[in-house]
């Protein structure tokens, strides 16, 4: 492998160029009118000029047009980072095709674990544990509520070729079932392409387990153990860590073999993850398998010491395996916080807009994964990613220590993000104390942001300067601040009772 | 010529849209009560980091979000307050205009995020209870549920399936019963 198109962008595209770097491999990478000055850019070896394309779709997402860049540019290989076409087999199939090499799995592998309704067949004839579900698509409100009757209440309805979060609805009793049912498929539709649903028991707080598999053509698969990815908001990750506080080492054992037996029965290689619901029992039931790498992939990087897109590109140069499962040894702790362009106080809404400041703090416990910088602008177009912050420690607590430390050093400025969210969050005894499912940001926090008492004071105090500023500095300007103070107050009340 | 405002007040008011005021006496100092003891606060700036402020030894990152005549919105170390400024005056008809408000029974629903409307589940003159669904606004690809948080009557609609509407952009307005 000589030369990679990054058929993506942002932070992974960073990340990526960084690992072929230190492999001597070269990148190529795509310039787009929507960030013409995106870091990326500057890193890559070539930069595919692509801005007088001025088309809705983001190029990461034209597959005609990504394999005549790679064509054209050279390359003999092609890495689709995470989101747009990851885990599009026909994208993979077209690579293979065009004899470029596809830095993931086969199509094959791609296909089967993305279609929901198959992966569960496949599981459930590997003696995968699983939760209760319908043997297929359900396509009906009527189908729906007898399948729903036959496993009971409550359900979660999922879309058949999903991830993500999307298109995905929890109901709990047969009134509220056909409108979740419609929610899920339409959603599924306009995110998928393909209004499938299925229908599955819904287990009721657990945590969310999954498991880095790392395998390679040669038909040797392992584990890198799990990460704990319980911290999320309508199904998005907001934190992850690894190992989990929740798993022994029997259990850990247990899971990882479970893991690496639905990988072998797919048949996969490359990097991937097996997703699992853990409940409060210790009882756990597989999810679904996502075949890319994985936006939290630094914390298991982290603990084992394992560059995870070298693996990758080992394998898909055909390369064997060096590890065996033996020598896998997860040392210490790592946390990830996904720092997000997100108001907080908003329901976490997209607050897109130019950084002016934008400061990580440095140190050996603490890992940047960034693809924008200072002065940078965060658009509307793409995801809302400002930077991951990975923390380590020597054990969780003290991990947590060092985590809660960085966050306080990050300076940004410009735009809204989730910061105050973790400075909250690493401050919650329940997060610190390990015992925390998914209902626990939505269900169990109370604030969303840290902010100490005196605060609101604080900021009342420049909010009041700064008038004063202004007044003192615009004398002339007689602005009626006291506006309508003279009104008569009997026309006063007779405006008021028009509300 | 008319006195300017400073010279006719002594002191302001930054006052929340929740329940707290803060008195500020005139002219404005650069120290802060806390309980009893007053504490430095400076507004700073500095190339790399841009303007903070600088308080009990440390370094806060603060900025102007949106300043519309005595409407203030400041970003404080990530976290955002907004507060109106109010004159002693103007505070004591805002307190009587509150009170009047208070009585008002009009519920709005406005959009929590920008988005797309979907669809609209209900129709003028339409009762609704508290939760029920109203309408379903799309955003970043995910379908919401925007919900009444009130028994009432459904008095206007101001959206129709497929507008995109911005951020706290009026939806509905539902009359309390």
């Amino acid at each position: 492998m000589k030369r990679i198109l990054i058929a993506n962008r942002g932070e992974i595209a960073v990340r990526i160029i960084k690992t072929a770097k230190l492999m001597n491999i070269e990148t190529v990478v795509i310039k787009t009118a929507a960030e013409p000055n995106a870091m990326y850019l500057a890193m890559a070896d070539v930069v595919f000029d692509d801005t007088d394309d001025l088309s809705d779709i983001p190029a990461f997402l034209d597959i005609e047009k990504l394999i005549e860049i790679a064509l054209k540019t050279e390359a003999d290989s092609v890495h689709p980072g995470y989101g747009f076409l990851a885990e599009n087999a026909y994208f993979a199939q077209k690579c293979v095709d065009n004899k470029l090499t596809f830095i993931g799995p086969s199509p094959d592998a791609i296909y089967k674990m993305g279609n929901k309704t198959i992966a569960r067949k496949l599981a459930l004839k590997n003696d995968i544990p699983m939760a209760m579900g319908s043997k297929g698509n359900v396509t009906s409100e009527e189908q729906a509520l007898m399948v729903a009757n036959q496993i009971g209440y409550p359900i979660i309805i999922k879309a058949a070729s999903g991830g993500g979060g999307r298109g995905m609805r929890i109901a709990w009793h047969d009134e509220e079932l056909p409108k979740m049912f419609n929610l899920a498929s339409n959603e599924a539709a306009k995110a998928f392409n393909d209004p499938n649903v299925f229908i599955e028991k819904y287990i009721a707080n657990p945590k969310h387990i999954e498991f880095q598999i790392l395998a390679d053509q040669h038909g040797n698969v392992i584990h890198l153990g799990e990460r704990e990815c319980s911290i999320q908001r309508k199904h998005q990750k907001l934190l992850e860590e690894a190992p989990s506080s929740a798993l022994s080492e029997e259990l850990r054992k247990e899971m990882g073999e479970v893991a690496v037996r639905i990988a072998s029965a797919v048949g996969y290689y490359s990097a991937g993850t097996v997703e699992f619901l853990l409940d409060s029992a210790g009882k756990f039931y597989f999810m679904e398998m996502n075949t890319r790498i994985q936006v939290e992939h630094p914390v298991t990087e982290e603990i084992t010491g394992i560059d995870l897109i070298e693996q990758q590109i080992r394998v898909a140069s055909g390369e064997k395996l060096q590890l065996k499962q033996e020598d896998i040894q997860l040392n210490g702790w790592a946390i990830e916080c996904r720092i997000n362009a997100e108001d907080v106080q908003a329901g976490f809404a997209p607050a897109p807009g130019a950084i002016d400041k934008l400061i990580f703090p440095t140190g050996e416990n603490i890992r940047v994964d960034s693809g924008i910088e200072q002065g940078s602008t965060i658009a509307s177009n793409f995801d809302s990613m400002v930077a991951k912050l990975i923390v380590t420690g020597t054990d969780r607590q003290d991990a947590l220590i060092n985590c809660k430390k960085a966050l306080g050093k990050v300076w940004i400025k410009g735009i809204k993000t989730t910061l105050p969210f973790f400075r909250m969050l690493v401050r919650e005894p329940q997060f610190i104390s390990g015992q925390f499912t998914t209902a626990f940001v939505e269900k169990e926090m109370e604030k969303f942001y840290f902010s100490k008492e005196e605060d609101e004071q604080i900021a009342a105090w420049l909010a009041t300067k700064l008038f004063v500023d202004e007044q003192i500095a615009d004398q002339d300007r007689n602005v009626d601040f006291e506006q309508g103070k003279r009104i008569n107050p009997w026309i006063l009340n007779k405006r008021l009772k028009q509300f | 010529m008319p006195k300017s405002l400073l010279q006719r007040v002594s002191k302001l008011y930054a006052n929340t849209s929740g329940k707290n005021k803060y008195a500020f006496s005139l002219p404005i100092e650069d120290k802060i009560k806390v309980g009893r003891t007053a504490f430095d606060i400076k507004l700073k700036e500095d190339d790399k980091l841009g303007t903070y402020i600088l308080w009990k030894n440390r370094k806060y990152p603060v900025e102007v979000i949106s300043q519309k005549n005595n409407k203030f919105e400041i970003l404080f170390n990530g976290v955002s307050y907004t507060y109106t400024i109010e004159t002693p005056i103007s505070m004591k008809r805002l307190k009587f205009l509150s009170r009047k408000k208070g009585a008002s029974d009009i519920e709005t629903i406005s959009a929590p995020m920008p988005g797309k409307i979907v669809d609209i589940l209900v129709q003028e003159n339409a009762e609704v209870r508290k939760g029920e669904a109203v309408l379903i606004l799309e955003a970043m690809k995910m379908q919401n549920e925007i919900q009444s948080l009130v028994d009432g009557k459904i008095v206007s609609i101001r959206v129709r399936p497929n507008d995109n509407v911005m951020k706290d952009e009026l939806l509905i307005e539902i009359k309390k019963s």
